[in-house]
């Protein structure tokens, strides 16, 4: 029997989710097992070639033969593989990384179905089931989100509802553009003359996308969710599901070359971005509330992402694919120090209620700190390496813009150095004098995700070439 | 063409703009009582008028409507059972009737949100629809921003919200393309609200 490569890689994930889901008593077996299938479904994508057929007992599978349901289409593409392999290890990491946080979670089946529709996601062709597979992983997104975090003392925390409610609002008011741009699209097909409709295609496709990307106006959900939700979780969130966004507009941009070639893209673009930034380094900087900075980080990076598209150039594709792999990193380390700080305020982020925390949990506040120094853009991390190099792209047009950009990352480092001038301030009994023992394996993370970081901050070229590669395969800036 | 399938098409082309405000009727009754029980009741009957609607997008396929109301009685199922936990959980919310905090505002919201969206099906007629279901697409999505935008703490009135808009969405998008395909996910993505929408009502209060 021979499977095609989407029956088999949506199949296997979801049926393992479908066992995992059974299985929450034995936390590590769900963590690993799950880290095995994303590993295991990476390396498939990585290594098998698209043309070629391999066994698997009784059955053979084939990466690179289509699937088609009532007519439609899903097919693994070249361009598609980076992007799969880029959820699956990310997904995989941050499996590893809950593994000590959420025991017992719904995290690890929900994720892999997460995982498996982002996926389907990406390689369906038409633009309205796309839509529709996203808005399922949004939603299932939000169970493990919101689920009560218990303590190692049994005390129960989080479960606030407005950041997964806010998400499923905004994912859910994108759907109807998207899903009307397909109606268009086809209309346009039978009608070519009509221009009116990829206008009104342009318009409600962007619109969609700056809801699913929180952009500014509609970024408040980044922020609550990142204060709502549970911090592992707004981690999978911000990188699987955002990066599965940013792909997918990516291959739009590159199927409909009209959206990349409308006279208004690379103002839109660079304003959009550049107001993102702005708002986010305002809204960093002022913040009291640990999650929010996650947040407002998270607006500012994505800014940054659009800033680098609207340059029109290859290298500024590069740029967003580099500042798109740099995130897990910092975004992880970050969710390690806020879970162990949010565990010391008993639910509570406030750095009010943390006065001094750095002297009870030092690795949890480095790992904090080094998470948001890498997400706002400065060294030494790769996040750094990808604003730098959008800087110089963009000093090369307009040195306003270049100024606006390093403001908005300068912004988050304010909210930062804010916070950590309480958390290092004296302990005045908010906190525990004295934390009981750090988990090992915690401490052992910690310190590879900020060895990798600096790593990579170091040699950023390990990621950049990769990257530059991924942009060549995109064709649309060099038409 | 089977008779009975003719007569239910003549039957939901009589009765659909009825339906049509029927549906902003319940939504109304949702906007303005803040009680589970009688929200619960007007949210069965907003989806027996969906249902009533979706006969004219599907009118030789009958069944797909009866599935589109049994998915919607199965969410307003698992939001009643949600509602009454989360009232026996919060002190003070077991009354069986109470109007909403704000109820003049509520009510001079609703009927401006009612005078727009009637206004915009008269002035733009929504491509590809008909005039009655256009107008149901454009009162559902006006409760949808109402809903939205309440200030009440139960997620169960935004979670309606969402159920609203993506029956507006679903009755604009299927009168194109009845495909199968996009009526199922769209039936998966339903529920997914619902299901989502009942965890968030339980799991805050229950942490």
């Amino acid at each position: 029997m021979t499977l095609s490569g989407p029956v088999f890689i949506v199949g296997v994930l979801m049926a393992v989710a479908g066992i995992l889901q059974v299985l929450r008593r034995w936390t590590g077996l769900m963590a690993w097992a799950s880290v095995a299938v994303t590993g295991a479904v990476g390396a498939l994508i990585a290594l098998v070639p698209l043309d070629q057929t391999f066994t698997l007992g009784p059955l053979s599978v084939a990466p690179g033969e289509p699937f088609v349901l009532l007519g439609r289409v899903v097919v693994i593409d070249a361009v598609d593989r980076l992007p799969l392999m880029f959820i699956c290890f990310t997904a995989l990491g941050l499996f590893i990384v809950a593994w000590r946080l959420l025991p017992h979670s719904n995290f690890y089946p929900a994720g892999l179905a997460i995982v498996a529709l982002l996926a389907g996601a990406l390689m369906v062709q038409q633009v309205v089931y796309a839509a529709l597979l996203v808005e399922m992983a949004v939603i299932l997104g939000i169970f493990p989100l919101h689920e009560p975090v218990i303590g190692p003392d049994g005390s129960r925390y989080g479960g606030q509802a407005r950041g997964g409610l806010q998400y499923m609002t905004y994912a859910t008011l994108a759907l109807p553009g998207l899903m009307i741009t397909q109606l268009l699209l086809e209309q346009f097909a039978i009608f070519p003359s009509d221009l009116g409709l990829l206008q009104s295609a342009t318009i409600l496709l962007g619109l969609s996308f700056a809801m699913l990307l929180g952009a500014v106006p509609f970024q408040s959900w980044l922020s609550t969710v990142a204060t709502d939700g549970s911090p592992p979780v707004v981690t999978f969130l911000f990188t699987v599901t955002l990066g599965t966004v940013w792909f997918l507009l990516l291959a739009y941009l590159e199927a409909y070359s009209w959206l990349s070639d409308q006279a208004a893209f690379s103002s839109l673009f660079t304003v959009v971005g550049l107001l993102m930034m702005v708002v986010g380094g305002v809204l960093a900087a002022s913040q009291r509330k640990l999650g929010r900075i996650v947040g407002y980080a998270t607006l500012v990076d994505n800014g940054a992402m659009f800033v680098a598209l609207g340059t029109h150039q290859t290298a500024g594709l590069a740029l967003t694919a580099v500042m798109l792999a740099a995130r897990p990193f910092s975004l992880a380390l970050m969710t390690l120090g806020l879970d162990g700080m949010r565990r010391l305020g008993q639910g509570d982020d406030h750095v009010d209620r943390l006065v001094g925390a750095a002297w009870t949990a030092p690795w949890r506040t480095l790992a904090f700190m080094v998470g948001g120094v890498a997400m706002a853009g400065f060294p030494l991390s790769l996040g750094f390496s990808a604003r730098w190099g959008l800087y110089r792209l963009l000093t090369q047009t307009n040195l306003f813009q270049a100024i606006l950009a390093l403001g908005g990352s300068a912004g988050v480092m304010m909210g930062l150095v804010s916070t950590m001038r309480v958390l290092l301030a004296a302990n005045r009994g908010q906190v525990p004098a004295k934390q009981s023992t750090e988990d090992p394996i915690v401490l052992v993370l910690i310190i590879a995700l900020i060895g990798a970081t600096l790593v990579l901050g170091v040699f950023p070229q390990l990621v950049s070439q990769l990257a530059l590669q991924m942009a060549q395969e995109f064709t649309f800036f060099a038409q | 063409m089977n008779p009975f399938v003719v007569w239910l098409e003549s039957f939901s082309r009589f009765v659909s703009l009825p339906a049509a405000w029927g549906i902003f009727v319940a939504g109304a009754v949702i906007y303005v009582i803040n009680a589970w029980r009688i929200r619960f009741l007007a949210l069965v009957v907003q989806y027996l008028f969906i249902g009533v609607l979706f006969t004219r997008v599907f009118d030789t396929r009958p069944e797909m409507a009866i599935m589109k109301i049994t998915v919607g009685w199965l969410i307003c199922g698992a939001l009643l059972v949600s509602a009454r936990y989360r009232s026996q959980a919060l002190p003070g919310s077991r009354q069986l009737v109470r109007w909403a905090a704000n109820l003049p505002f509520r009510v001079l919201i609703l009927a401006a949100g009612t005078v727009i969206a009637w206004l915009a099906s008269q002035r733009f007629a929504l491509p590809f629809v008909s005039a009655d279901l256009g107008l149901a697409c454009l009162l559902l999505t006006v409760l949808a921003i109402l809903f939205f935008g309440t200030e009440e703490a139960d997620p169960g009135v935004v979670g309606v919200g969402i159920l609203n808009l993506l029956a507006a969405l679903d009755i604009f998008y299927s009168a194109q393309d009845p495909g199968l395909l996009v009526t199922g996910l769209l039936v998966v993505v339903n529920l997914l609200v619902g299901l989502a929408t009942s965890y968030l009502m339980v799991t805050e209060v229950a942490t």
